[in-house]
């Protein structure tokens, strides 16, 4: 079916994420104001005005009344979702890198960049009170210079621990109280571009500039599934029905910084299916003319949205050819 | 005078006005030398003249004519004429009879060892008349060969080492073709099977070569390059079973049936004796054939070999020499003198060369064929206004193409000419026919590309300029001008291969043409599919013309480097893609054994073979998808099975995770539909103007 374009932002999009039913969808741009869009219809509901900066990554609470940024211009801010007011401005000494809700949306998880001289860092916050936080960490700890820099963070199920994915491609698990590295994935060549997990929290899925994804088994950061391409993959997302059609997406293409005349052709910036558990290429879909850099799964599973380089989102509803392919086995 | 002496005082001034003395450099009375001369002065001594010097740099002369004392001036002189290009003569020596008559040897005595040795490897056996011929040997040499010591043992023959059967690929019943790929930039090759469906890997070593690959012209061998010379690999398992010793070779060249190789190196090794930079090698024995000298860097090929390895030629100065095998002397100890020779080439058939000579004055430039060894002049043809001649020989040998860019102006500018109003024209010589005819085409187009059909009488044209090319096949007929068969105007192409069994052409858009390619059957002159491989850089046919392999070499461009296998009917058969994929080259076959009517047979009885070809490829393909659905399977039941160990600890934990959330069920979206709100949103669904008439 035809997607449905969303152009609202005036720059390359950064994250884009579906709240937990689905019917909204956030999205986060290298210019300062994070949209909010009705996914059934593409019509944009409003935006977050506040940042001076590009907006890295965002995330809502479960039950779409927060919804937290962080940005470049070294703030986190907390939003309340249904006036667009901004709730609390954290100021940092670096940039907000990732910024995650733990299952219950009580704690923010948030990573900051290494940068004039300071150390990349991993925080948790308290955020029970939304009328009052007061942003005093109930858990610090530094990244660097032990581990590379940390860049997406995502809590594990049951707000026990943290994974973060770093810059020379290793993904560690963190105890959420005491700060400890719990376990550490060495398996990417290059950086972590985005983390996903399943819809029941129990696999979690990479992507990397090293031109792959992987599956990951969240408990003990067992790699379980390799899918490989020809080109970094920025984004990659498990879709919620995988019990019945095991299929991971995932975009990327060629870096922004070497596209300068090529044809979308040759980028690749195509969205491509894999099958789970086979890690074969079934689907592509083309559309963007710069790289995929966000890419979900609807949490209906029924369809798909990506936010790419070119600044546009398209929002994809799968035709019925999608439920009828088999792979034979 | 003043000025002068100004500086001098300054500086005294500044050296605090100490007068410097001159240090006393004799020894004290009592000194003792307890040095020798033997210690302190070992470089000098050596050079100390001795009186065996010079020995080596005489050369003694037998075969001289005998004459008396009055003629003895004149023959002096003959053969001072005769040495003198090899260095200075210092002494000379005519040993008479007792009757005053020469006794039919002589010494000479060249200024240096090099310049004897070059006098006696040029001179010996040289013919003087008819009746004369030296002999010529170095003096040294009698004294080496009389002393042997009574216990000289010739050296042991080397034990024969069993390479096993070289040939054992061509006994591959499904008669798959290998092919070698290098990657990572280089530094790996691998060599696979490309059998049906996937092809095999046999071979992969890292650092396998320093530079780059290649294979015999008949696949026996795969030769790989190394600092210190060439290695040979071949055999089951790719042993090695040859190795060419050439510090810093830079090139090599194959002769057409493998015997022999020829290295070049520009490595000059001071200690050497002599300066060999192109080396002969015999591809078996390994044993060094002969070395020359070469001007550097040279034209490679410096030597070109005839299709029997009977014979190889390579370019002088206003000659051609020929040198001939086994003994690697010059043909008849002479060159062919040929004034104003600029290029030649050799049948690929047969022993007849092709040269051509430039224009001089007058004098009309030239394409002369040569017979080899009888140096009879086949065939000439003048050609006028010529300012460029390039020879394309058909494979069959059955014609020979000479491109001949003319000009319709040329101007002069100091040493340079420059021509302009190029036009071309094709001679086609027909070998095979008496007095072999010569065809001429004229096209007024820049030519691209020139290409023969490998076997029949089919030629390809690409001639226009780089970004409209027409594509013109023509067809050579006895006794008039080749017949253009079809025309293909503007196609986005830069170059043609035929299929090695002809027919079959692809036309491809290499490089900055973005990879475009054409499958072309020259029978109808049907396009059979057109596709894309987007910045290749190579095409590569498998010797039995039943695969193209389209790459994309990392050295020439630097992303997406793969290679692809195609069908020679353009289906994309299979889509490699590796890291850092450097080049693809194809095992080549040695000739068929097969005769023309057995060829001729299999041909007719096609039907029947290949309906068992087609029961064996199913098999294969039917195995091949069995063995994935098994493959996938496995996969499946092993990820159900975690999916299951998953499930166990998820479903426990249910109540921890609702408590989590105020007591909701969220676990799958519907769970929780009664706390849903609901909220009307508007669509637009259509959009109508109506003009209401006011």
């Amino acid at each position: 079916m035809k997607p449905i374009m969303l152009h609202g932002h005036e720059r390359s999009i950064t994250q884009i994420k579906f709240n937990r039913e689905g019917d909204l969808l956030f999205s986060a741009s290298k210019d300062p104001k994070p949209n909010v869009w009705y996914s059934i219809n593409g019509e944009r509901l409003g935006t977050f005005d506040g940042h001076s900066g590009t907006v890295w990554s965002l995330d809502v609470k479960w039950d779409t009344s927060l919804f937290v940024t962080g940005s470049a211009d070294q703030t986190m801010r907390i939003w309340d979702v249904e006036t667009g007011v901004s709730l609390e401005c954290l100021e940092q000494k670096t940039s907000v890198r990732g910024v995650s809700f733990s299952y219950s949306g009580t704690m923010i998880a948030y990573t900051t960049d290494k940068m004039m001289g300071q150390n990349s860092e991993l925080i948790i916050i308290d955020v029970r009170e939304p009328n009052d936080i007061d942003g005093t960490p109930i858990m610090r700890t530094q990244v660097t210079p032990n581990n590379s820099k940390a860049l997406s963070v995502l809590w594990g199920p049951l707000d026990e621990f943290v994974v973060t994915g770093h810059e020379d491609g290793s993904v560690i698990k963190w105890d959420m109280r005491t700060g400890k590295i719990m376990e550490i994935g060495q398996e990417h060549t290059k950086q972590i571009k985005d983390m996903q997990l399943s819809h029941d929290g129990m696999m979690l899925i990479t992507a990397s500039k090293d031109t792959t994804a992987r599956l990951w088994d969240i408990t003990d950061l067992e790699a379980l599934k390799q899918y490989k391409t020809d080109r970094p993959v920025n984004s990659a997302a498990i879709t919620p029905l995988v019990d019945k059609y095991p299929h991971v997406v995932m975009g990327g293409g060629q870096e922004a910084m070497d596209v300068t005349t090529t044809s979308s052709k040759i980028g690749k910036f195509d969205a491509r299916f894999f099958h789970l558990v086979f890690e074969e290429e079934f689907a592509r879909v083309k559309g963007h003319f710069g790289p995929i850099n966000s890419i979900c799964f609807h949490p209906n599973g029924r369809g798909y949205a990506s936010g790419g380089e070119d600044g546009y989102i398209r929002v994809h509803v799968f035709d019925d050819s999608y439920y009828q392919f088999r792979f034979d086995f | 005078m003043a000025k002068k002496n100004k500086p001098k005082s300054m500086e005294t001034e500044e050296n605090g006005g100490v007068e410097e003395e001159d240090p006393d450099f004799s020894d004290p009375e009592d000194f003792v030398d307890d040095i020798s001369d033997e210690e302190l002065l070992v470089d000098l001594l050596r050079q100390r003249p001795k009186e065996t010097d010079g020995v080596e740099s005489v050369i003694i002369v037998d075969g001289v004519p005998l004459v008396g004392a009055e003629r003895l001036e004149k023959l002096k002189n003959v053969v001072r004429k005769q040495f003198r290009e090899f260095g200075t003569i210092i002494n000379e020596f005519y040993p008479t009879g007792k009757d005053g008559i020469t006794k039919g040897y002589i010494f000479l005595e060249f200024k240096d060892r090099a310049s004897a040795e070059e006098a006696v490897k040029q001179r010996n056996n040289h013919k003087l008349d008819k009746q004369h011929m030296f002999l010529c040997n170095l003096f040294t040499d009698f004294d080496k060969y009389e002393n042997i010591t009574e216990d000289f043992v010739p050296p042991a023959p080397q034990p024969y080492k069993d390479h096993g059967n070289l040939h054992y690929y061509l006994l591959d019943e499904n008669c798959f073709d290998m092919f070698s790929i290098m990657y990572d930039g280089g530094t790996t090759t691998a060599i696979y099977l490309n059998s049906v469906p996937e092809a095999q890997e046999i071979e992969n070593r890292e650092r396998w070569t320093d530079t780059y690959v290649r294979w015999s012209p008949r696949g026996t061998y795969l030769a790989t390059f190394h600092a210190k010379g060439i290695a040979f690999w071949g055999g089951e398992g790719f042993r090695q079973v040859q190795k060419f010793s050439h510090p810093g070779v830079q090139f090599f060249d194959f002769s057409p049936c493998e015997k022999y190789i020829v290295t070049f190196s520009p490595h000059v090794d001071q200690r050497a004796e002599e300066h060999q930079s192109v080396v002969i090698w015999d591809t078996r024995s390994g044993q060094k054939k002969r070395a020359f000298n070469a001007e550097r860097p040279p034209l490679w090929p410096v030597f070109k070999w005839s299709n029997d390895d009977r014979y190889f030629a390579r370019i002088g100065e206003d000659m051609l020499s020929v040198y001939e095998t086994p003994s690697f002397g010059l043909l008849d100890k002479k060159s062919i003198k040929v004034n104003g020779i600029k290029d030649f080439s050799w049948s690929p058939t047969d022993n007849i060369l092709a040269y051509w000579i430039a224009e001089d004055k007058d004098v009309p430039a030239k394409v002369t064929l040569v017979s080899v060894p009888s140096r009879e002049e086949v065939r000439t043809k003048n050609l006028f206004n010529v300012a460029d001649c390039k020879m394309h020989w058909q494979k069959c040998g059955d014609y020979l193409c000479v491109k001949v860019a003319r000009y319709a102006k040329a101007k002069r500018e100091k040493n340079e000419v420059k021509y302009s109003g190029i036009y071309y024209n094709f001679e086609i010589f027909h070998m095979r026919e008496k007095g072999i005819p010569v065809d001429s085409l004229e096209i007024k187009e820049n030519i691209q590309n020139f290409a023969w059909e490998p076997v029949n009488n089919k030629f390809g044209i690409l001639s226009g300029e780089s970004t409209s090319v027409n594509v013109t096949f023509f067809q050579v007929n006895k006794g008039q001008p080749p017949t253009e068969l079809k025309k293909f105007e503007k196609r986005p192409c830069n170059s043609l291969f035929w299929s090695p069994q002809g027919q079959f052409v692809v036309l491809a858009g290499l490089r900055n043409l973005s990879g475009t390619l054409e499958f072309i059957d020259t029978k109808d002159f049907q396009v059979m599919q057109s596709a894309e491989h987007f910045m290749a850089t190579d095409i590569e046919w498998d010797p039995t013309g039943r695969y193209v392999a389209s790459c994309v070499s990392w050295w020439g461009h630097k992303v997406d480097n793969a290679y692809w296998l195609w069908s020679f009917q353009g289906k994309c058969l299979k889509k490699h893609t590796v890291e850092r994929f450097c080049q693809l080259l194809w095992r080549p076959r040695p000739p068929s054994l097969l005769t023309a009517q057995d060829i001729k047979d299999i041909k007719k009885n096609m039907k029947k073979y290949s309906a068992n070809f087609e029961v064996q490829d199913k098999m294969r393909f039917s195995k091949a998808s069995r063995e994935i659905i098994e493959k996938r399977q496995k996969l499946m039941s092993v990820f159900t099975e975690y999916r299951q160990r998953l499930l166990g600890p998820c479903n426990e934990r249910k109540e921890e995770r609702m408590q989590l959330r105020g007591g909701q069920d969220t676990d799958t979206l519907t769970s929780n539909e009664n706390d849903f709100e609901e909220e009307i949103v508007e669509f637009l669904v259509k959009k109508e103007v109506v003009l209401v008439e006011e």
